[in-house]
């Protein structure tokens, strides 16, 4: 906890800061996955926080700079960040850790899955974000993750869509049958009664 | 002298194209299938042709939705993905089914190959396969560009550049035909919205009638002459075509459709990539690593990566004058030979596609 008195202090630090990405993180990612990642994973724009483009600093307006240096005074967890130049998954480690705890944890990536927990799966695919940022898979996107662990989860959450189509199937199949098999019937009797007049 | 040659020229016509067959008891009725050990093979024919459908019907309904603008397209997959009702199921169908298609078809030229299946009078039957077997790989080829996204668009340009370079190889006034080609294809001077308009024509209007066109020939080709023997010692045994083989196909339909949509339900095509591949195409941002063909083009990818371009390029436009004209080259040699060539062939695809990063690696100390 930042005393009280300090606080205009360390706003006015953070507000001094540039914006910087933290590629720590990302090194770390595509190391332990083996899979290519980029800054999107935690920031808006895939090539980091620096420069013009939507979701850099440089793009921003007086109001999101506001909200930007609020959410670099964020120190302590559990607060409402809402950095502009973060994605979800971004604001969501600031919110749950604090500034303080991400910049401790920077010089250690590999400690960030156990401090975010398992609880958080800001995609709703079944893999945790903590379990996707170890994967290098994309957090905030349902078609990207682990593609055995996506299978089996799928195939639990359709299981019965997935019974529903095979019976559907072995339903059609059947009456297709049938209806071939009926055809064929027809046809040789009229061979039949073809070759009897002939 | 000019009667007997016309005589001939009939005689050809009438056993490449035995119209007196054209009935339902001849095409249908009466129909029979050898029954032997290589059996299987005749029912991969049926397969593409099944994942074609799929395809055609998965591909009217992304039509709908799908923007072919290159400021629009990226978003319009994406609104398919997640906001349209079924959408992502019918897009991940319309992706797995194109690499089932292609993996039948290679499947089915190797069977029908070692089963010397092109032997007269089914030449125009093979030639008419080829041909197909080139119009898919069109299709994959123009399919890839359309989603607008970092590894479509990047991977389209490695394409593109490799037929300009080509030029480099072609004596006199041809050494510029590769560049028109490029050109032609491309519409503008690189790759932008001349080229995705291009290639969605190509992709859902012209590919798509070349291929009614041709698979209608093949279609007829195989009904008018009936299935091939297959074996060189006959087991006598056949089994009707209707009801008896189409109902086994239909139940083998209905098999490969629950796996697909299985597949398509479950496991998001893309999530077997990389995410920053799938990001919109931005020309001035950085160009994100692993961009690569579909792995139905690693046969041909990885040799380009490792070998001369001229090298590979001799062996490619070899190779597809050689298909061609196989049922010519090889009306003599023996099936076993043929399922040697055809075995060799399957064995230097799978080693490509599942090993070819590997290689890669291996000799220049990069991955592909």
């Amino acid at each position: 906890m930042i005393p009280r008195r300090f606080l205009p202090t360390a706003i006015a630090f953070a507000l001094a800061l540039p914006a910087y990405g933290y590629p720590e993180f990302q090194q770390f990612v595509k190391k332990n996955s083996g899979r290519g990642t980029n800054c999107a994973m935690c920031h808006l724009h895939p090539d980091g926080p620096e420069g013009l483009k939507p979701g850099q600093i440089g793009s921003l307006s007086t109001e999101e700079m506001n909200q930007l240096n609020q959410a670099r005074a964020a120190f302590e967890p559990g607060q409402n960040v809402s950095n502009p130049i973060l994605n979800a998954f971004g604001n969501s480690i600031i919110g749950k850790l604090g500034k303080t705890k991400f910049l401790q944890i920077r010089m250690h990536p590999e400690e960030l899955p156990a401090a975010l927990g398992d609880m958080s799966d800001l995609d709703h695919d079944g893999i945790s974000d903590a379990q996707e940022y170890l994967a290098g898979t994309h957090p905030l996107d349902d078609s990207s993750g682990e593609p055995s662990r996506l299978l089996l989860i799928n195939l639990r959450r359709y299981a019965f869509h997935l019974i529903m189509m095979v019976v559907a199937t072995g339903a059609g199949l059947y009456g297709l049958n049938a209806i071939l098999h009926w055809f064929d019937v027809l046809m040789s009797a009229a061979r039949d009664k073809e070759e009897g007049n002939g | 002298m000019g009667s007997e040659r016309m005589n001939a020229v009939g005689a050809f016509l009438r056993d490449r194209l035995p119209l007196s067959h054209f009935s339902y008891e001849e095409m249908v009725g009466k129909k029979l299938v050898p029954v032997h050990r290589m059996s299987w093979g005749y029912y991969f024919g049926g397969l593409v042709l099944f994942f074609f459908l799929v395809q055609l019907g998965t591909g009217v309904m992304l039509l709908f939705y799908y923007q072919p603008t290159v400021s629009d397209a990226h978003a319009s997959v994406e609104y398919i993905t997640k906001h349209v009702g079924g959408g992502a199921l019918i897009r991940n169908l319309h992706a797995w089914a194109s690499s089932c298609m292609i993996f039948c078809l290679f499947v089915h030229l190797l069977t029908t190959f070692a089963m010397k299946a092109f032997e007269k009078p089914r030449e125009v039957t093979w030639v008419s396969g080829v041909i197909l077997l080139m119009v898919t790989f069109g299709f994959g080829f123009t399919g890839y560009l359309l989603p607008w996204h970092q590894i479509a668009v990047n991977a389209t340009k490695v394409g593109l550049q490799s037929i300009e370079e080509a030029g480099q190889y072609m004596p006199g006034a041809l050494a510029d035909f590769p560049r028109y080609v490029k050109e032609l294809i491309q519409g503008e001077a690189a790759v932008g919205q001349a080229t995705l308009s291009r290639f969605y024509a190509l992709h859902v209007v012209i590919l798509p009638l070349l291929t009614f066109a041709t698979l209608g020939l093949h279609v007829l080709m195989v009904q008018l002459h009936g299935m091939s023997q297959g074996v060189d010692h006959p087991t006598g045994k056949t089994e009707r075509f209707f009801p008896f083989f189409l109902l086994k196909d239909f139940s083998l339909w209905g098999l490969v459709f629950l796996a697909v949509i299985t597949l398509a339900l479950c496991l998001p095509f893309e999530s077997l990539f990389a995410y920053p591949l799938f990001e919109p195409f931005d020309p001035l941002g950085s160009t994100p690593e692993g961009i690569k063909p579909e792995w139905y083009f690693f046969f041909l990818y990885y040799p380009l990566e490792l070998l001369p371009f001229w090298v590979v390029m001799l062996a490619m436009n070899g190779g597809i004058v050689l298909l061609l004209a196989v049922p010519w080259v090889f009306r003599r040699t023996s099936r076993r030979t043929l399922s040697m060539i055809a075995a060799a062939a399957a064995l230097y695809l799978v080693v490509m596609t599942l090993f070819g990063d590997a290689i890669h690696t291996f000799f220049k100390g990069v991955p592909g």
